[in-house]
């Protein structure tokens, strides 16, 4: 077993949970450049069905198809998140009326908590660089989705400490960051940087 | 000369009847039931008369209290018999929740029940190192009970919490010990190195002195960055935990349990349950003299305390402990929280709660009280015959009478 960060993505039975395939390895990169974090070159995909999920304290979830957990899965992420894990959602929709996004939410509540807005002064968007609030993805500023830039992202805290549990995202990160990491040098500014922020978080907080 | 040598006599007599009771002395015997009712009645009778105790227990406080004051007042006070040698104490534990430690001492198989002021806290049975409960609120006076023989303590106040400061790398370890201490209610300070020259930082950054700060937990080596604050931390009563390799760093040198071992890795498999430590520790390989080892492993030693100053440290050698919270059985997460607060609370700084008033009418140790007061057992067999004894003023006067007629003696011989 190694303590090296490990980022992990989750497979459901019930989606296209690889959906941004490209993520992992340019979230990485991203940790790397940036933080001294030992961060594992390759990210796992770990199913929620599995007990083994429980080895990776913050999971990446994602997809464009509707979310139903089955009952081993729903068993497994109420534990992860009871015992301080981290679950991020992204959808990959970008649709606040896409079915992901109904779907998600509604298993959260079921399972974990209903969710709420995430106030943009949250220590999340200063916990390396510096944010006013979640940044802005090009899908949204061109109008994809739902034509919406969303101010917030959605979250379950935790009763101590205001900490998130699950933070749930509209803005489409998953198509933002889902590029090679090589091709980060054709970018004026990296917009991975906020996943170092989210790694970050997860890791301090 | 003879009127000087019957004087000194008679001294030398006077002094040698008060340290060995006379078989002729009046004795007044009582048992350790019937000795509250005949404290009035033996503080009017005259000094010269025995008083004698036939003790199965212990008397109370105050009881003891009486006869030492009579022992002091001229009487002579001694007492027989086997009571039971039991003492208690307890102390406030550095947990936020304010826990009370009781320790108690009695003959190894002693039932004692424990109580406080407001009911039964629990019964055990001392084994040969005595025997200790943990109560999570403890109400005015905590009293044992042992065949009989009831004993007491003051309840200690709440102890004040300072901060814990934890320090290491961003890492998971660092995360979930944080998480514990603060589920558990520790006010936590975190300092998380990222990158370079960028730390994340949670609470206000305070000094590091016993004024603010309890105990710092050093999740690694980048303790260093404390410096030689953190020797003068500990020397002055603070707490230091130092986890996996943090004694790797050098400013932990004087204060280390001793060299570090290669980190064991014990083979896991997929399917196991993960505990504390199965999946491996660094080891303490050389233990410094003082140390004491707390959890021996297959692997070595892998926790171990010592004192340091004024302060405690402990090694911890697990550094993924937190693979027990988020993969271990059921229950794991509180397992893991109220370990990580024990290991805090047993070194952690606790600033002293001031004297406390004992309003309680049995002693701590009631036999070493007794003994404290009257001195050791002195039986006197039984069916002596009583005689009366000599007023000790007519020895007195006849003293002077011999050391007139000496020196009259003297005077009239022209000698000075």
């Amino acid at each position: 077993m190694t303590s090296e960060f490990v980022f992990a993505t989750a497979q459901y039975d019930s989606g296209d949970w690889d959906s941004a395939p490209l993520l992992p390895a340019n979230i990485i990169d991203t940790i790397a450049r940036y933080t001294e974090i030992p961060v594992a070159p390759t990210g796992v995909v770990v199913a929620l069905s599995d007990d083994r999920m429980l080895r990776y304290p913050l999971l990446y979830l994602t997809g464009h198809l509707p979310v139903r957990f089955s009952d081993a899965e729903r068993r497994n992420v109420k534990r992860f998140v009871e015992r301080g894990g981290m679950l991020f959602v992204d959808d990959h929709n970008h649709d606040i009326d896409g079915v992901f996004h109904k779907t998600a939410t509604e298993e959260i509540a079921r399972t974990i908590a209903p969710l709420s807005e995430l106030p943009n002064e949250h220590p999340l968007f200063s916990a390396f660089f510096k944010f006013d609030g979640p940044p802005a993805t090009s899908h949204e500023l061109n109008g994809w989705g739902d034509n919406l830039v969303h101010k917030h992202l959605l979250a379950v805290r935790r009763a101590a400490g205001n900490r998130i549990a699950v933070l749930f995202s509209n803005k489409d990160y998953s198509s933002e960051w889902n590029y090679h990491p090589e091709s980060k040098r054709f970018l004026t500014v990296d917009n991975t940087r906020f996943a170092v922020n989210l790694v970050v978080y997860a890791l301090t907080a | 000369m003879l009127c000087r040598l019957a004087a000194f006599a008679l001294l030398g007599w006077l002094l040698g009847g008060s340290l060995i009771p006379s078989a002729g002395v009046r004795i007044e015997r009582a048992s350790t039931d019937a000795i509250a009712s005949r404290l009035p009645a033996w503080t009017r009778v005259p000094a010269g008369v025995l008083l004698q105790l036939d003790l199965a227990t212990t008397p109370d406080l105050w009881v003891a209290d009486w006869l030492a004051a009579l022992a002091h007042s001229g009487h002579a006070v001694t007492w027989s018999g086997s009571p039971p040698a039991v003492a208690m104490s307890s102390e406030a534990i550095a947990d936020p929740r304010g826990s009370v430690r009781i320790d108690v001492a009695a003959p190894p198989g002693t039932a004692v029940v424990i109580h406080d002021s407001a009911s039964v806290v629990d019964s055990v049975r001392v084994s040969q190192l005595g025997a200790t409960v943990v109560t999570p609120l403890a109400m005015g006076t905590l009293a044992g009970n042992a065949g009989g023989q009831r004993f007491s303590a003051p309840s200690p106040d709440s102890a004040r919490l300072r901060a814990i400061v934890v320090i290491g790398n961003a890492s998971w370890e660092g995360k979930f010990v944080v998480a514990a201490l603060e589920e558990r209610g520790w006010p936590v300070i975190a300092r998380f190195h990222v990158a370079p020259n960028v730390d994340v930082a949670q609470g206000a950054d305070v000094p590091l002195d016993t004024g603010r700060v309890a105990a710092v937990v050093a999740i690694d080596t980048t303790v260093q960055s404390l410096g030689a604050a953190l020797e003068r931390f500990v020397r002055s009563g603070g707490g230091l935990v130092l986890a996996g390799a943090a004694s790797l760093a050098p400013a932990t040198a004087r204060l280390a349990l001793g060299s570090l071992g290669a980190r064991t890795r014990p083979s896991v498999l997929p399917t196991d349950t993960i505990g504390l430590g199965a999946t491996g520790f660094y080891p303490v390989g050389a233990l410094a003299a003082d140390g004491v080892v707390l959890d021996r492993r297959a692997g070595g030693i892998a926790v171990a305390a010592r004192r340091v100053g004024a302060g405690r440290v402990m090694h911890v050698g697990y550094d993924d402990s937190w693979r027990w919270r988020m993969t271990g059985g059921a229950g794991s997460e509180i397992a893991y929280r109220d370990w990580w607060s024990r290991v805090v609370a047993a070194v952690a700084y606790l600033p002293g709660a001031g004297p406390t008033v004992a309003n309680a009418s049995t002693a701590s140790a009631p036999l070493a009280g007794l003994i404290d007061r009257l001195g050791p057992a002195r039986p006197i067999a039984a069916g002596k015959t009583p005689r009366r004894p000599v007023d000790r003023r007519l020895l007195l006067a006849l003293m002077m009478i011999f050391l007139l007629s000496e020196w009259g003696s003297r005077r009239m011989r022209g000698l000075r």
